[in-house]
């Protein structure tokens, strides 16, 4: 039962990863928390579901394209909403971001209702190891979602983007004198979370159903994984997120399950008394 | 007719005074709270739960709600802010908000779950006829609005309120001329809290009958929607923004009318992706609101305060 809950766990936490990472990045370059995220989640799933049963694309391909798609839409959302209020300060992007999340939330609910749905794909029986089920689904989740850190990992140190992105995030002054253009590095980023919002939102579409609140019900979580592991650090996002999954999935054994989402919050509360710039993170020095 | 307008009269009241408390909480003093829609669950069952199993009056139902409710933010706010920037500030509320709405949503124990509180008394329904209490408790939350945005006001001209905006202005400089600044965040979110207690009584009073799914999260964009329309810091703005929200979503729901094949679920979906939309539209082309913050200005020539 114990290794059970722990792997679920797992899953859990790597399918939070990918949207903490997109909200890593985007805190870094941005410098405000994108509330926005959640319900990106959902309309990138639905677009997925559209493509997926309604024309009848199989799920591996049309996942990747709406993917490209959506990091495409990203770009589109900054530059009609946060890049007009860029200059405003945190609180007012902040607002924006939960304001246009509600908006995409739904739109998706207008178009499919709030009948729960899921992907059309194969089924399989779940196998067992050691005891332990693992259903397919969290098999693939695991697999895509270790690819596609790795992926973001290759790029945030080994790609000239994201060396960029990652220059903007330390410091954009500087940055800038190294002649690194800021709004080319925010399209990208926009474009990378894109990505790794939509992934996830088909990874948590396929574990469970696909709902308009699909995406707001991860923001919490995201949220603890990306402020665990220090906002701005993509390592930490990992280690954040794994954190969370596997102590919010114990933490059933103890105490009921619908309150799972109280031990994000309180992991929050913990880190801010004790490590306020969180695990990776590193110590905020206010100017 | 008169009917409605009278119950959107009381509907308003209440989400101005939400409005009202949030423009104290965030607007003057900075502190943005998106577990909004939380706090004002909490304060609704409160006041029901305080009337219904400890057979407290509704007078003493509605200060118990508003303490409980100071009280949940004030540690909120203390547990959070002893080391932290408002971006975390902001994730801890909506959490806390979520966790409130689940409470009322999974102790059926305490709060019937799903199926909600039914039989909520009204205040003084014993001294006005039936048929004129929707008056009365329309007369009632209209003062109420008008009591929470005068005391609400006197203390943003206190020497409280300077600090305030001291302290949202930049807490640096404040603590160096010797505020405490946690101490004055840790008021000014239990203050407003209170006032959101006060408008989730009123909400059980008026419905008689509260469950969970009556608090979803919209409450936030409406109240943080009326609070940017009217002008932050702009306390009786928030008032005319609450009433701009009101004609936004009453509006809609003509859409109905226009086009009639939409379900019940779109026109809900619509109406937020409405408001959703303005809050960004406004946000963009008009920040600072209808209505200007009150600010003392100081003639350096003669010495003199203008207000």
């Amino acid at each position: 039962m114990f290794a059970q809950t722990a792997f679920n766990g797992i899953v859990t936490g790597i399918i939070i990863t990918l949207p903490a990472l997109a909200v890593t990045l985007l805190f870094g370059v941005l410098k405000f928390p994108n509330f926005a995220i959640g319900g990106m989640m959902t309309v990138a799933a639905y677009m997925v579901f559209a493509l997926n049963v309604q024309l009848g694309w199989p799920l591996v391909l049309a996942a990747p394209v709406i993917a490209v798609v959506f990091g495409c839409i990203a770009i589109g959302i900054d530059h009609l909403t946060f890049r007009p209020l860029r200059e405003r300060g945190g609180i007012t992007l902040m607002v924006a971001s939960l304001g246009l999340g509600l908006i995409l939330e739904n739109i998706a609910r207008f178009v499919y209702g709030n009948t729960a749905r899921s992907f059309a794909y194969e089924l399989a029986r779940p196998f067992r190891f050691l005891d332990i089920r693992m259903n397919r689904e969290q098999m693939i989740a695991m697999i895509v979602a270790v690819v596609a850190m790795a992926a973001m990992y290759v790029l945030l140190t080994r790609m000239p983007i994201g060396r960029a992105m990652r220059a903007v995030a330390d410091n954009p002054a500087l940055a800038l004198v190294r002649g690194i253009e800021s709004p080319r590095i925010i399209r990208w980023t926009n474009f990378i979370a894109g990505v790794l919002i939509t992934i996830a939102g088909v990874l948590v579409g396929m574990d469970r159903a696909l709902e308009p609140p699909v995406g707001s019900n991860y923001l919490v979580p995201v949220f603890a994984a990306a402020i665990l592991g220090g906002l701005g650090s993509p390592i930490g996002a990992f280690a954040g997120a794994l954190i969370i999954g596997v102590v919010s999935e114990l933490s059933t054994l103890v105490i009921p399950p619908n309150y799972r989402i109280g031990v994000p919050l309180v992991v929050i509360a913990l880190i801010l008394i004790f490590r306020p710039q969180g695990l990776f993170g590193q110590p905020y020095i206010r100017k | 007719m008169i009917s409605y307008l009278i119950l959107m009269g009381i509907v308003l009241c209440i989400l101005a005074i939400v409005a009202v408390a949030l423009n104290f909480q965030w607007g003057s003093g900075g502190m943005v709270n998106f577990g909004l829609a939380g706090f004002y669950t909490l304060g609704a069952y409160t006041c029901a739960l305080l009337i219904l199993k400890a057979g407290a009056n509704t007078f003493l139902a509605t200060l118990g709600a508003m303490a409980m409710v100071a009280a949940v933010s004030a540690i909120v706010a203390l547990v959070t802010l002893r080391v932290t920037e408002e971006d975390y500030f902001a994730i801890v509320t909506l959490g806390v908000g979520e966790m409130l709405r689940l409470v009322s949503l999974n102790e059926d124990w305490l709060t019937k779950g799903a199926l909600g509180l039914t039989g909520i008394p009204r205040p003084m329904a014993w001294l006005v006829p039936v048929e004129y209490y929707q008056y009365f408790l329309l007369a009632l939350s209209a003062a109420l609005l008008a009591g929470t945005v005068w005391l609400l006001r006197r203390i943003g001209r206190s020497p409280f309120g300077r600090v305030m905006r001291a302290v949202r202005e930049d807490d640096v400089v404040a603590s160096t001329l010797g505020k405490h600044v946690l101490w004055a965040r840790v008021r000014i979110f239990a203050i407003g809290g209170a006032f959101i207690g006060l408008a989730g009584s009123l909400h059980a009073f008026y419905y008689q009958y509260i469950d969970p799914t009556q608090f979803s999260n919209i409450v936030i964009a409406y109240a943080f929607m009326a609070v940017i329309a009217g002008g932050r810091g702009a306390l009786r703005g928030s008032i005319l923004g609450a009433t701009f929200v009101m004609v936004l979503l009453e509006g809609s729901r003509f859409a109905k009318d226009l086009i009639p094949a939409l379900e019940s679920d779109q026109l809900a979906a619509i109406r937020i992706i409405i408001i959703g939309v303005g809050l960004i539209l406004v946000l963009t082309y008009r920040p600072q609101g209808f209505l200007r913050e009150y600010l003392l200005q100081v003639d350096l020539n003669s010495g003199k305060i203008k207000a």
